[in-house]
């Protein structure tokens, strides 16, 4: 809860900031409160209780848990956008006006994204996944006179809005199936749904299948997962990569908690047909879908999808508990590193080279091997090669779904993520094999701070590769 | 079952277990950081220093080992403990893995000290050794390691070594794309290998290696999902140990510096895929179908591959495809179920291949970067040392007694010939063939006239001492290595008797396919055989091209050759050479260029086309209208409706 | 005569609430799928929006249970802070293309 407030006040003590034109505070103030939330929510971690009680310290009558679960994955929505956020420097050295608002706007987008985790009620996912949706509609478009950023932020906003009607019409529903908000509650009352009666298992089966889909749009999920190219193409770059990891997580993990916890057990059967063929279409078109992309954005966004099926593994798996919510966070965490990396060497050499297809990154590694090297080891862990942190988030995810016996289901994933390796070896064959194109072969501005983290990113994901035991213990 | 203990854990300091394959990545890093600023022969010294302390280690703990041979696991930390996940971070300590850190450890050191000659004039000589210490630390986490996901981590270790090392010179586009193409071809093996361990954790619960075979123990023989299992493994076996169809990044691979190759692509990394058939061999017991296929598998790659050998004319090519063939062999005994043989050629040639690599740079070196055999000849007397040396490696590939590859390959042979007469013929006709090409390759490159330019000529010199140093210790193990496991009518095998321990469980499980011993008679008809082809193949290679002085045509010829067999008259000298040795080329060349090149490759590449193609149908439902976008979701939306309810 | 709301809502069966709302519903879709311009689909959405509070108020009349309409409430807001920001992002595309016509912007593809 503490994570919540600091966030939101620091979020209007920001936009005063703003007020004075005081720019160069402003970045650092931010830096400052997330480490304090990161360091507030990893603080209260209580490793030695059970497997993530669902109803610990409830507030607002149980609305709102933060159990381990939540604060789990607040500090790896909190420690993605901090490593993130060094990358903005460039609006900071360019003045740009709007600058409090942006960085107000992310932190009570985490906000949402905290409330995601911590639900314990539809009506706080509800408002979860709002608060964190139209901030993103605005920073989708934050730059406003960009033709290619107000597309995707009309698209994001129009197929947004749409799907949350989905979500609502869904809500609707088992609220009428069941009375109740509550996900506990919604639990048993589904379960006391004789199954003869032919009124409310339908409006219940429905309004569980039009919450997948809702949901499952956000976390871009096929056959709903179209926005995401255009969206992630046109969205500036430090937005795209906060898109693909800080709302991607909260979605995933939210829809975990909802599956787990309400319609777990034996009311599995109404949504593991549906979410299994969701996740093969997912793999499929987010893999295959990757391959023919020239530009490193939309490829990036179509291995945003392919993880977003990765990610459904552990969903279609949820009876292994554990190992599946571990599972999750791991890969969580691993794909967040990584993909914070990528986006920020993508930002870094947007900023001076003004473009972010492959040939962009052209000749990188003659004239920065750093970000060539932390570009390289960010594109091996999305392709899960070992001695990286994407493998053993694979790992977990495989070996969740082969214990509950998706054996067919871990072969199609593990063919898919072959596919993987296509696409992401082009970038580095790009930074190590292309010369840079005549004129823009000056080597890209990296300031001491940026390197620093750039270090640590990578640092991180060796750390992961190497030995995952050392997040262990948090399920 | 007393002896059958892979569960006693080691209760003294692990120290020393650590320092093994620490040592080398101590080197890798001081190495890496001091890229710049150390000089080369320093970067050597460290490099191969660090090598040195591992093999030392190695080789008490050996010692040690012989006094009281128990297999033992060390165990060192709790690596991964999640749910009914559990994989501690162990070392397997038995005969399989001190055998296997003794040859890495081993002939790494002496490759090492070779590259410091080697490597003198190149720029990057810190990175090359981090690189090379890099791959030794990958290969000894893969051997030590207790359980199939620390295999996998050190599988992909030096994996990613060899495609560091074969890009090194990543000036030459060239280079790069024999890179990708091991990097790619790798990971399609991988694949099987990775479904294989989940498969085994579903199955038994556990990837730690005592604990699944213990379990596998108590199946039936044939059990379907051994048979599963066993496969997924070998299909990542074919990928690392360059097996038809994965076996096309091995003869690229030689782009990289030729220490390399020799360390790499000869002796070490390619025969994991045998480490860990070995290591799994009761799985492999369990399931005949797949032995049948392994075996079937390395006999046709050893027979390909040595058919493509015979009119390969880079001096490197030629030793690669032979690797690939040797390989084969290797695989041929694992399926024959020859375990301790299989181990045995592992070792015999790893130490003249590395041998013969380790010649061939010394050659290319004096010849000024040369590898076309066509531009040399009448080397040795220039390279009195390089030509012995490589010498006694041909003889002993080509199993000539009394030198090792006689005793390894005879003992194949005759588990090939209990198993299955036909298997043991393509054996014996690929005897002859290598025979054959390896003193072809001898011939054209030390006999006869000189054929390169002046200047080269002006260049030959004997290699420095750092690089005529491995080659002769080499070439003495290359000569007497044969003598640990002599045949039974010649003495005591004492490999085969220090191995049988890692097999008792195979043994149980099924006596008879283990085979008794042959009697002396065909025992001896067997060695009569395999070293007539030897001798038959060398005679040729010499009537051919020494007495005859035969040329390898040009590139440019190479059409009209076959063009003036039907065209011309021959004599009758003329007519063996057409009958024989034309189409035996042109096949070689067919093989190489259709079946290599078009069937190989194409399936490759043609899955890689698939896929692009139906990446770029899928681009065409991206239309950038939100339009379209929203009516394909509405669509969805009915569908996943339509598919939940269409029973109801 | 001294009914209270939610009996007043009793008086008709909920099932035809149910239809009520689902044919607003799917109308609404529909209009998303055949108008071009943004702030008409826009508008569409809040239709389907608004056949959500509808289902809602029913559903929670029905069962006496006051969380339903509570809900009605958020969404009410959440929608409204919705316009906001649609409008915002439709204006801004308007001042830079002078129309709301959503195939216009389609440089985002493949």
């Amino acid at each position: 809860m503490l994570s919540i407030i600091l966030l939101s006040v620091s979020g209007l003590a920001n936009l005063f900031l703003g007020f004075n034109r005081s720019n160069r505070l402003i970045l650092p103030f931010v830096l400052l409160v997330l480490a304090a939330v990161l360091g507030v929510t990893v603080s209260g971690i209580d490793t030695h209780g059970a497997l993530a009680v669902w109803n610990q310290s409830p507030y607002f009558t149980g609305m709102l848990t933060f159990d381990r679960y939540a604060q789990v994955f607040t500090g790896v929505m909190v420690l993605t956008t901090l490593l993130l956020l060094p990358f903005s420097q460039k609006y900071v050295r360019d003045g740009n006006a709007n600058l409090a608002e942006y960085y107000s706007i992310l932190l009570f987008s985490l906000v949402g994204g905290i409330m995601m985790v911590s639900y314990n009620n539809l009506l706080i996912f509800f408002l979860g996944v709002e608060t964190l949706s139209i901030a993103m509609y605005v920073l989708a478009g934050s730059d406003k006179s960009n033709l290619r950023s107000n597309e995707a932020a009309l698209k994001y906003f129009l197929m947004g809005s749409f799907t949350t009607g989905i979500l609502l019409f869904g809500i609707a529903l088992l609220y009428g199936a069941t009375g109740t908000f509550d996900l506990a509650q919604m639990g048993n009352a589904v379960r006391a749904i004789p199954a003869a009666d032919a009124g409310l298992r339908p409006m219940m089966h429905i309004g569980l299948l039009l919450m997948l889909i809702g949901v499952g749009f956000k976390i871009s999920a096929a056959p709903f997962h179209f926005w995401t190219p255009d969206v992630y193409e046109g969205t500036p770059t430090l937005f795209t990569g906060y898109m693909s990891t800080v709302v991607k997580t909260a979605g995933v993990a939210g829809f975990f908690k909802l599956l787990f916890v309400a319609f777990g057990g034996e009311t599995i059967e109404f949504w593991l047909p549906t979410l299994t063929a969701m996740l093969v279409l997912t793999l499929f078109i987010g893999n295959v879908g990757a391959v023919a992309q020239t530009n490193a954005k939309r490829m990036l966004a179509y291995s945003s999808i392919s993880h977003a099926g990765y990610l459904l593994l552990a969903l279609v798996a949820l009876q292994s508990g554990r190992l599946s919510v571990n599972a999750i966070f791991f890969y969580s965490l691993a794909y967040s590193v990584a993909t914070v990396a990528a986006f920020a060497v993508l930002k870094l050499v947007h900023d001076q080279r003004e473009r972010d297809d492959y040939d962009g990154l052209n000749g990188l590694a003659r004239t920065n091997p750093l970000l060539a090297f932390v570009m390289t080891v960010a594109m091996l862990s999305l392709a899960g090669i070992p001695l990286t942190g994407g493998f053993f988030g694979k790992f977990y995810l495989f070996s969740a779904a082969a214990q509950e016996g998706h054996i067919g289901l871990v072969i199609f994933a593990v063919v898919m993520s072959a596919v993987g390796i296509f696409y992401y070896l082009r970038p580095i064959m790009a930074m190590y094999m292309k010369p840079a194109a005549e004129g823009s072969d000056a080597p890209v501005f990296v300031g001491g701070f940026q390197s620093a983290v750039l270090v640590l990113l990578v640092a991180l994901t060796v750390l992961l590769g190497v030995w995952p035991g050392v997040v262990e213990g948090m399920f | 079952m007393a002896e059958q203990a892979p569960l006693a854990v080691f209760a003294g300091s692990p120290l020393l277990y650590i320092l093994i394959p620490l040592l080398p990545f101590l080197g890798f890093l001081i190495n890496g950081l001091l890229n710049r600023r150390l000089s080369g022969t320093v970067a050597g010294l460290i490099g191969s220093a660090t090598v040195l302390g591992s093999f030392l280690i190695s080789l008490t703990l050996f010692l040690r080992f012989l006094g009281n041979p128990v297999p033992y696991t060390v165990h060192l930390f709790e690596w991964i403990n999640v749910g009914s996940l559990r994989i501690p971070f162990s070392y397997q300590i038995d005969q399989l893995s001190l055998i296997m850190l003794l040859l890495v450890t081993g002939v790494g050191f002496l490759i090492h000290v070779y590259s410091i000659g080697y490597m003198h004039h190149d720029a990057n000589v810190g990175k090359f050794f981090s690189f090379l210490n890099l791959f030794v630390f990958s290969m000894l986490v893969l051997v030590l390691g207790s359980n199939y996901v620390i295999l996998f981590i050190g599988w992909e270790g030096v994996g990613l070594c060899s495609y560091l090392l074969i890009g090194f010179w990543n000036k030459n586009h060239n280079y790069n794309n024999a890179a990708k193409k091991a990097f790619i071809i790798n990971r399609i093996g991988d694949l099987g290998f990775l479904l294989g361990i989940f498969l085994i954790y579903f199955t038994f619960d556990t990837v730690q290696y005592g604990e699944v075979f213990q379990k596998a123990s108590q199946l039936q023989v044939g059990a379907g999902v051994v048979t599963a299992i066993t496969l997924l493994l070998f299909v990542g076996a074919m990928g690392k140990s360059a097996q038809l169809p994965l076996y096309t990044w091995l003869p690229d691979a030689m782009a990289g510096p030729t220490p390399v190759s020799a360390l790499i692509h000869a002796a070490t990394m390619v025969t994991a895929g045998i480490y860990m058939v070995l290591r799994s061999n009761v799985l492999y017991t369990l399931a005949p179908d797949t032995l049948n296929v392994v075996a079937w598998i390395g006999a046709l790659t050893a027979l390909f591959a040595a058919t493509i050998g015979l009119a390969q004319n880079d001096i490197k090519k030629v030793l690669a495809y032979s690797t690939v063939s040797q390989l084969g062999y290797m695989f041929l005994a694992l399926g024959v179920m020859g375990y301790s043989s299989s181990l045995f050629h592992v070792l015999t040639h790893a130490f003249f291949k590395a041998l013969m690599f380790l010649g061939a740079g010394s050659v290319i070196h004096a010849m000024s970067n040369e590898q076309d055999i066509r531009r040399m000849g009448g080397l040795r007397k220039a390279l009195p040392i390089t030509f012995l040396t490589f010498l006694i490696g041909c003889i002993a590939i080509s199993g000539i007694p009394p030198f090792s590859g006689f005793f390894s390959k005879d003992e194949i042979l005759a588990h090939a010939y209990e198993h299955n007469k036909v298997l043991w013929g393509i054996g014996l006709l690929t005897a002859f063939l290598t025979a054959f090409y390896m003193f072809r390759l001898l011939f054209l490159t030390f006999f006869g006239e000189f054929r390169g330019t002046e200047e080269q000529k002006h260049h030959l010199h004997e290699s420095p001492a750092s690089m005529t140093l491995p080659l002769i210790i080499l070439a003495v193990l290359a000569a007497i290595g044969g003598f640990m496991n002599a045949p039974l009518v010649l003495g005591r095998g004492y490999l085969a008797d220090f191995l049988a321990p890692l097999f008792t469980y195979s043994r149980q499980i099924n006596p008879e396919a283990f085979g008794g011993e042959i009697d002396h008679a065909t025992e001896y008809m067997l060695i009569g055989l395999s070293v007539a082809a030897g001798v038959l193949g060398i005679v040729l290679a010499y009537v051919l091209y020494v007495a005859k002085r035969t040329r390898p045509v040009e590139e440019e010829a190479q059409r009209g050759a076959f063009e003036k067999l039907v065209y011309h008259k021959y004599y009758v000298d003329e007519l063996y050479d057409a009958l024989f040795v034309k189409p035996s080329m042109f096949l070689s060349r067919t093989l190489h260029d259709f079946v290599e090149k078009r069937v190989v490759d194409g399936a490759v590449t043609g899955v890689g086309r698939g896929v692009m193609g139906s990446s770029q149908l899928l681009r065409n439902l991206q239309t950038g209208k939100v339009e379209t976008y929203l009516l394909l979701m509405v669509l969805g939306i009915v569908v996943v409706l339509a598919l939940n309810f269409i029973r109801l | 005569m001294d009914q209270t709301i939610p009996e007043v809502i009793r008086t008709i069966p909920l099932q035809y609430y149910v239809f009520f709302a689902t044919a607003l519903f799917a109308i609404g879709v529909l209009g998303v799928l055949t108008r071009r311009n943004a702030i008409i689909i826009f508008m569409c959405v809040e239709l389907m929006l608004n056949a959500v509070n509808i289902l809602l108020a029913a559903f929670s009349a029905y069962r006496a249970d006051p969380n339903g309409q509570v809900f009605v409430f958020f969404i009410m807001a959440v929608a409204a802070a919705e316009v906001a920001v649609g409008l915002g992002i439709i204006v801004m595309i308007y001042r830079n293309v002078q129309n709301t016509d959503v195939n216009l912007l389609d440089r985002l593809k493949w």
